[in-house]
């Protein structure tokens, strides 16, 4: 029972990570020289207290000396001020450490996270990634400020103190020393216990506000199937499953403090029966025994405060663990050490050269896929649901890697190009489209990054939408709600059309970037669509038949292979399968 | 500042903290007992001390030693044992109520309809359920050993004047000053973390929205510009927690001196009063020993009256969401749904999203059993008007019946499990395809669900994931494609087998041939129902026997394709730029 803790720990080589987590934070280590000689100085003015006390007591109170208990006092006064200066600089100095370190390490794993590839992000959900850049952080945040702090100063007073009674009275002090090996040993299996207790209530307060989430998220839905009371009722249990937990891990509380009180007493129970006989046998002063009676309790306490901060310490490897954990993951995605670069005027030749590809390795989703788009061109996508157009233009756009083959752009492979080259080159319209939480200005700007209002405004009136964002009562000021809540779905897909457009790509890829626009509209952009894409490389996949039709070339896909490839004529004139979906498109037309 | 402490917000507040005090009160009364026996017991065992060694030690008495050493043992092992008790208490008591209260959170915001929704900030409502309650539990948690440490307070300052007068008038002075300090301190401390907090939520902000719209980032290539977004946020950060850092360090060693200064203090005077006479040295160290047990009750006593008027703030808050009215509620007697066969009958109905109107005065009636298409422009309201049969919204004018009963007479449970929608962009669970597909119909039995997949053109690719129907979807789907995704929500919809379905746009991502397919089986489905169909494509308009277009909030015309084909130039002008021909 007791040594599965220790396996059951996930935190396999504490000390690799404390030296990882130093080395990185070497260049601060002459601030950390100075914290560490003031906490020195701190603790040992603390030890200093009761010793000058017993001075004053058996040379001052006892003699009725009063020179001697001012003077006492004095020298006492001045101790404070010793500690008083030398805590105000621990505390400052060690939490600009802590503070420091964190800031470094939240912005080195924000930007690693975002340089992770999309594969990543389909396998991780959002909500860990996001703890581990909160709740992880802040985790270590405590320990690395308050628990330093703590440690540090907690074991300078444990041996202070136990120095300062062997010099007062050497027997006393090995009789209350018999009780520190008990004191320790129940304070490591209390630190185990309630570490691994917290760990539990720390990922069921995970699965709690995952579950909260998920249901703000997809209220709507229950509210539409009248699932309120059940959705209840399955929130009601992960929270009790929180509340076990939680008396759980109160519970290994409430058992430790009480034996560390009993100990205590035994201890000071010693100290009176052994001590007080000592001093009526004449073998130990008064002060002695006040100034032991004084020490007891800080001996008790830094001991009791290093068992808490045993959790917090390993609270913080296991956060350090799982942050270098995530630091580690190299993207798959990612730039070539020697990039080369793309002419500043772009063509925009596309190949697609024996490409295979699939989500996990073992199911491919693409298969052997050879593909030549000339500059210029524009070409149509179409296929059943499920056929891997999506996949396709994910790959043009290097959003994934194949597994065998290659995609090249003006005859360089994707994987040689820079990133800053590819995204100037490449703008993907996804099929989602996500709005962020902000105004429709930033959305709008969100391509290119700063745009002033006129320029905004451009990009509306190219896109036939400025009549629209004139109309809200907001304007560009409008806020969107969770991903655009609060428009129409034809209208977030225009502002997502919009936010691509203004970019000016040589490479225009839409994935359905229109399919939930009236007729009416959609004949509207395609105007504006017409003149934008005019002069470049596009890729649109869809589903309507009028798309196909303005295209140079179409693609039919089917099970990740393209099927047939031809202009619209030929292909409608040929007896395949977009014969079959014309046909489809059109049976409802004859019925007219 | 982001949080406000008028007085009216701190009563509230109060309430809620005195309602779960009223909701456990043997708990609380049994918390409270354990931390008055824990206090009293820890304040005779120093005047034991003072007895250990005034009277048997310093007076020469040792066969008064082991009795009294045995007293000071008795006691230590009540105090130990009434701290358990009193923690015991105090951590299940505010277990509880914090779980009653998230339970309460839970199911107002599940209440709270469409409109509430449209403007709430998700992050807010996490913060309400996790943060606020947080904070309400731990101010709870504290209550019963606040109200004992207060107790003891009081006893121990007369205790002190009973030891000794002249010292008594010392703890009496320094003694109320360190609750005002700790108070002080507390409070200025709290204001400061809270804008840390505010800083740190700052971040969750951030990096949830971040990553939830990384796909449009990378397609973009803004990562360098998201990363200095977050560059600022943990600068600012690190600039609030140094503002907090440098004012702990200030005052803190001074939390900790003042008791080491009385502590000095009244050993100096004491010192000369035990030298002259007029004390006895136990006397003395009972008196220190006194400043050293209320130090830390003091401290506590600080800290939660500080840190009151922000607990009651939280409290205040997550009392304003429980009291918020739901816009559509079920009537106090509702009537039940009588037969029939799904007849929608639209009544001078008029419906604006703040103050915007987007339907007016829109008359429609929709016979049973029959279908009908929705059709006109983006943004004209054809989503609203659905919305509005099964009560997502009320409007504020005019009046909506289904089988001639007003919506709002019927219980929404009732009406909501005959009027099914599939949404324009659903939303999938992470769950199993088959409790997704089963989410509004919990009893269904597999072969029910495994039949609207049918229907939906599902079960053939369902068949062929991993583990089939019970293969567990990603976040909001995301490892299906978009037509997929779109006919598990579309098998969801039509498994409960309602009397009125909605389809929203529920096809746009589907490619023609499959539609065809779910077009051939949805004719199927759709006789002896109502249907409303919302659709862009011409295929899907024809689906339906009769069309409604809708312009300008209100129905411009209604009836079968070809009427409107040969008498409406609007309607053809549309189709007209549908059609592929051109
Ligand atoms: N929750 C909301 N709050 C405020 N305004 C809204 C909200 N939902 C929709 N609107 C506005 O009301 C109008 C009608 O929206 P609705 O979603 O009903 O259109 P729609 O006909 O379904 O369009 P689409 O074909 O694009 O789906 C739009 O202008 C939209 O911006
Ligand atoms: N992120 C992902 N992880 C795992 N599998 C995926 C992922 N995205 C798509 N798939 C699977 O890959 C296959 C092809 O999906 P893709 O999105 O390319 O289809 P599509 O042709 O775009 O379909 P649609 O017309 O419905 O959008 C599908 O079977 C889908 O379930
Ligand atoms: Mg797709
Ligand atoms: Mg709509």
């Amino acid at each position: 029972m007791y040594s599965r803790y220790g396996s059951a720990d996930p935190v396999p080589h504490r000390m690799n990570l404390l030296r990882r987590a130093a080395k990185s934070a070497r260049y601060m280590a002459l601030p950390a020289l100075g914290a560490a000689i003031a906490a020195i100085v701190s603790s040992m003015s603390r030890v200093a207290g009761p010793l000058v006390i017993r001075e004053g007591v058996d040379k001052g109170i006892i003699p009725q000396d009063t020179s001697v208990i001012t003077n006492v006092a004095l020298i006492f006064g001045g101790i404070l001020v010793a500690q008083y200066v030398s805590t105000r600089i621990t505390l400052y100095m060690v939490a600009w450490l802590g503070e420091r370190f964190m800031m470094d390490l939240r912005n080195q794993v924000y930007s690693h996270v975002l340089r992770m590839d999309m594969a990543f992000f389909g396998r991780t959900k959002t909500g860990v990634l996001v703890s581990r850049l909160t709740a992880d952080i802040e985790s270590l945040q405590v320990f690395a400020t308050e628990g330093v702090i703590s440690v540090v100063g907690s074991t300078l007073m444990v041996t202070g103190v136990s120095v300062a009674l062997f010099v007062i009275d050497p027997f006393l002090a090995m009789i209350v020393m018999l009780l520190m090996p008990i004191l320790v040993a129940i304070s490591i299996h209390f630190g185990r216990r309630s570490g691994q207790a917290y760990r539990q209530v720390r990922s069921q307060v995970g699965r709690v506000l995952g579950a909260l989430q998920e249901n703000i998220s997809g209220v709507r839905e229950v509210q539409a199937n009248a699932q309120e009371l059940r959705q209840e009722e399955r929130f009601g249990a992960i929270d009790q499953t929180y509340y076990q937990k939680g008396m759980a891990a109160a519970k290994t509380v409430v058992r430790y403090f009480p034996q560390v009180d009993t100990l205590r007493v035994v201890g000071l129970v010693l100290v009176l029966f052994i001590g007080g006989n000592r001093v009526l046998d004449g073998e130990m002063s008064l002060g002695s025994m006040i100034a032991f009676l004084l020490y007891l309790n800080w001996f008790f306490e830094p001991i009791v405060q290093l068992a808490n901060i045993y959790n917090l310490l390993q609270g913080a490897l296991a956060a350090l663990y799982k942050l270098y954990g995530l630091m580690d993951e190299e993207p798959a995605i990612q730039e070539a050490l020697e990039t080369t670069p793309l002419a500043p005027e772009v063509d925009g030749r596309i190949r697609v050269d024996m490409l295979t590809f699939g989500y996990s390795p073992d199911e491919p989703i693409i298969t052997d896929l050879d593909l030549s788009i000339p500059s210029g061109q524009r070409v149509a996508v179409v296929g059943a649901t499920g056929s891997g157009k999506s996949t396709l233009v994910r790959l043009i756009a290097r959003f994934y890697d194949p597994q065998t083959g290659g995609v090249s752009l003006d005859g360089i492979d994707l994987r040689k190009l820079s990133f800053a080259d590819l995204r100037r080159a490449v703008a993907l319209v996804p099929q989602e489209g996500f709005l962020f939480e902000d105004s429709l200005r930033f959305n709008l700007s969100f391509g290119r990054g700063e745009m002033t209002d006129d320029e905004v405004w451009e990009a509306c009136r190219a896109m036939g939408i400025a009549e629209w964002v004139e109309s809200l009562p907001e304007g560009l000021d409008t806020p969107m709600r969770e991903r655009g809540n609060r428009l129409s779905s034809g209208e977030r897909q225009l502002v997502a059309l919009a936010r691509a457009l203004a970019v000016d790509p040589a490479i225009v890829i839409l994935d359905e970037a229109t399919s939930n626009l009236d007729p009416g509209t959609e004949s509207q952009i395609e105007d504006a669509l017409e003149s934008l894409l005019a002069g470049r490389t596009s890729i649109v996949v869809a589903h309507r038949l009028r798309t196909a039709r303005r295209a140079d070339r179409v693609l039919v896909m089917e099970g990740g292979r393209v099927v047939e490839d031809g202009t619209y004529d030929d292909l409608a004139g040929s007896d395949g399968h977009f014969a079959e979906l014309i046909r489809t498109w059109e049976s409802p037309e004859q019925r007219v | 500042m982001g949080y406000r402490d008028h007085w009216s917000d701190m009563w509230t507040g109060l309430r809620l903290i005195v309602s779960g005090v009223k909701r456990y009160p043997r708990m609380t009364v049994i918390a409270v007992m354990g931390a008055l026996t824990w206090m009293v017991v820890t304040i005779i065992s120093p005047y034991l001390q003072k007895l250990v060694v005034d009277d048997a030690v310093e007076g020469n008495q040792p066969n008064l030693l082991l009795p009294l050493v045995l007293l000071v043992l008795l006691v230590g092992l009540i105090r130990a044992s009434s701290i358990a008790w009193r923690r015991w208490n105090a951590f299940k008591l505010s277990y509880r109520f914090e779980v009653h209260l998230r339970g309460r959170i839970f199911s107002a915001i599940q209440r709270l309809g469409f409109d509430y929704h449209d403007h709430a900030s998700a992050g807010e409502l996490m913060a309400r359920s996790s943060t606020d309650v947080t904070q309400v539990r731990l101010i709870f948690m504290m209550l019963p050993i606040t109200v004992a440490n207060l107790i003891t307070m009081a006893m121990v300052g007369v205790m002190a004047f009973v030891l000794d007068p002249v010292l008594g008038m010392v703890a009496a002075i320094t003694l109320p000053a360190m609750i005002v300090f700790a108070a002080l301190y507390s409070r200025q401390a709290i204001g400061i973390s809270f804008q840390v907090q505010q800083a740190l939520a700052g971040m969750s902000r951030l990096t949830q929205e971040g990553i939830s719209g990384i796909a449009v980032t990378k397609a973009f290539g803004r990562e360098a510009r998201e990363a200095r977004k977050a560059q600022g946020v943990a600068t600012d950060i690190f600039d609030k927690s140094m503002s907090l850092a440098r004012f702990r360090s200030v005052y803190l060693p001074w939390l900790e001196l003042l008791p080491t200064l009385t502590t000095l203090g009244a050993l100096w005077l004491g010192g000369l009063r035990v030298a002259s006479g007029e004390m006895t040295i136990g006397d003395l160290v009972a008196f220190t020993q006194y400043l050293v047990i209320l130090y830390f009750p003091l401290r506590m006593t600080g800290w939660f009256f500080a840190e009151l008027p922000r607990a009651s703030a939280a409290a205040a808050r997550i009392v304003q969401l429980l009291q918020t009215p739901p816009s559509v509620t079920s009537p106090d007697a509702p009537r039940p749904l009588g037969p029939g066969g799904g007849e929608i009958r639209f009544d001078r109905v008029s419906f604006s999203y703040n103050g915007v109107e987007v339907l007016s005065d829109l008359d429609l009636s929709i016979p049973a059993g029959s279908s009908v298409a929705l059709f006109g422009a983006t943004g004209c309201g054809k989503t609203t008007l659905a919305q509005l049969i099964p009560r997502f919204y009320d409007p504020q004018a005019g009046s909506i019946s289904v089988d001639g009963t007003d919506v709002r007479e019927l219980h929404l449970t009732d009406l909501r499990r005959e009027v099914a929608v599939a949404f324009e962009e659903p939303f999938l669970f992470s769950a199993t395809i088959a409790e997704n597909i089963g989410f509004g119909t919990p009893h269904a039995e597999r072969s029910e669900i495994v039949g609207a997949a049918r229907i939906a053109d599902a079960d053939e690719f369902i068949r062929k994931l991993p583990e089939g129907y019970d293969t567990v979807v990603g976040e909001r789907g995301i490892t299906l494609s978009g037509g997929q995704r779109q006919r598990v929500a579309l098998a969801r919809a039509i498994v409960g087998n309602p009397r009125i379905l909605i389809l929203d746009d529920a096809t746009s991502a589907v490619d023609a041939i499959t539609e065809a397919h779910i077009h051939a089986e949805l004719v199927e489905m759709m006789r002896g129902r109502t249907t409303i169909v919302i659709a862009h494509r011409t295929s899907t308009l024809l689906l339906a026997d009769r069309i409604i277009l809708l312009e300008d909030g209100r129905v411009l015309a209604f009836g079968e394709h070809q009427e409107l084909w040969d008498n409406v130039p609007r309607y053809r002008q549309l189709l007209a730029e549908a059609s592929p021909a051109r």
